[in-house]
């Protein structure tokens, strides 16, 4: 178990992880079965809780309630010939699970897309960075509003990893990019980490390797296609680590 | 109903409250939902419904609000009535947590648009469940459960309770409260730890 994810068991079970926090808490979760035991029982006394806020609903809202399910078909079980690898996941708790695969797998396809290397590496690149973060000590997760969306920065400075989660990011306009920086403490020239663009649902997971060290803070700006040496003043938008 | 309060609601029926005694019947419901019975999910609604609406309202806190995401919920346990896994843990625990992802999913999706008054939340609804327990009727388990959060200290039923209740992340509880983010999470947690030894929650 790792001391430092561990003790997010309970922020878990509250539901007080951001997505980016509960994706990683929730991969941790799989291989940790002493954590996966201990979120039973918190979600298990969370639910407790409710015992202090009933309140029957409004009568009609039963009505309402019968009304759309008889519109709807239940889905139906998850059968034997479903992939070994979902099965695995489902097994344990189809709805978090469901959540943390998403959020992984939009990770790995985004990194499949920003590797530069052989097709052949793609695969393995992409869930490396991702299985380095999610193993890294000292792992961490910052979310920054941003003037529209959010940007976050899962990064372990000991592993060198860093991935940006971006959402509700506007796109950057024809013929430009946004490119991600990082900002070292002693003031010194932006470091260019690499420039994206978020999907059309405004939607980014940018997996990037660089020595955080000494950098204090992220940052996002918005450049001409290619991206430039320094980031345009007025377009900065700092994320904190 | 726009002005309806949790502190001043007392509509709880005795015929509604849910205790754990429902479960091996709420188990045949879900089953019988999955094969299609609409007549076995009424009855879910109503020994469950209660519990899981009183908890939306209280998080999301407009009651037309609650009436919708109450709604979504009981529309997705009905979708995903075949996928229950009785041998992961029991139906209310499992309908409750999928209930309270969604209301701190509203309440944190409006909160762009709904600048919620905080430090009002915080000093006028989160802190007094001793003295909110005369004004709500309660049922045995709520006053058992209610005892054992008056029993934390301070500060842990306080971050406790704005994430549960309040739908705050633990970083924004830290914001809230004004210390780190790590002693949140040890609050919460240890907070939690009590909670469950407690009640003798049984995993």
């Amino acid at each position: 178990m790792t001391d430092e994810l561990n003790v997010l068991a309970g922020a878990y079970a509250l539901d007080a992880l951001d997505d980016a926090e509960r994706a990683i808490f929730e991969e941790h979760l799989q291989t940790c079965d002493e954590c996966a035991e201990e979120v039973r029982g918190m979600q298990l006394t969370a639910a407790e809780l409710s015992h202090t806020t009933e309140v029957a609903p409004p009568p009609l809202l039963r009505g309402e309630v019968l009304a759309s399910i008889s519109r709807v078909r239940p889905l139906p079980p998850i059968v034997d010939n479903v992939i070994a690898l979902h099965r695995a996941r489902a097994s344990r708790s189809v709805w978090q699970v469901m959540a943390a695969a998403c959020a992984l797998i939009a990770i790995m396809v985004s990194a499949w897309g920003y590797s530069q290397h052989r097709a052949a590496n793609r695969a393995s690149n992409a869930s490396s960075t991702v299985t380095t973060l999610l193993q890294a000590p000292d792992l961490r997760a910052t979310t920054t509003a941003l003037e529209t969306g959010s940007g976050t920065v899962v990064y372990s400075k000991a592993e060198h990893k860093v991935v940006l989660i971006g959402r509700n990011m506007p796109s950057p306009g024809n013929g430009k990019t946004y490119q991600l920086w990082m900002l070292p403490q002693a003031g010194s020239a932006a470091i260019s980490a690499g420039v994206f663009r978020p999907n059309s649902a405004g939607n980014i997971e940018l997996p990037v390797t660089g020595d955080l060290t000494d950098i204090g803070k992220m940052a996002i700006s918005v450049e001409p296609s290619g991206g430039s040496s320094q980031p345009t003043p007025g377009t900065v938008q700092q994320l904190n680590l | 109903m726009t002005s309806m309060r949790f502190e001043r609601n007392s509509q709880v029926s005795p015929a509604l409250q849910t205790d754990d005694s429902a479960e091996p019947n709420l188990q045949e419901l879900l089953a019988a939902s999955a094969r299609g019975n609409e007549q076995a999910f009424a009855k879910l609604y109503d020994l469950t419904s209660a519990r899981v609406y009183g908890m939306v309202l209280r998080v999301v806190r407009d009651a037309a609000q609650a009436s919708e995401v109450t709604q979504d919920i009981y529309l997705e346990i009905w979708r995903q009535s075949a996928r229950f896994d009785s041998s992961k843990g029991a139906v209310l625990p499992w309908l409750l947590m999928i209930a309270h992802r969604r209301a701190v999913d509203r309440v944190r999706a409006s909160q762009s648009t709904i600048v919620r008054d905080d430090k009002y939340a915080l000093l006028n609804t989160e802190r007094p469940f001793d003295s909110v327990s005369e004004q709500v009727q309660t049922s045995l388990e709520a006053q058992r459960v209610r005892k054992v959060l008056n029993d934390l200290t301070p500060a842990q039923r306080e971050a406790v309770s704005l994430a549960y209740f309040g739908g705050y992340t633990h970083s924004e509880v830290s914001e809230l409260l004004k210390i780190p983010l790590g002693t949140v999470k040890t609050r919460i947690r240890d907070g939690l730890i009590r909670m469950r030894d407690a009640l003798g929650v049984a995993t």
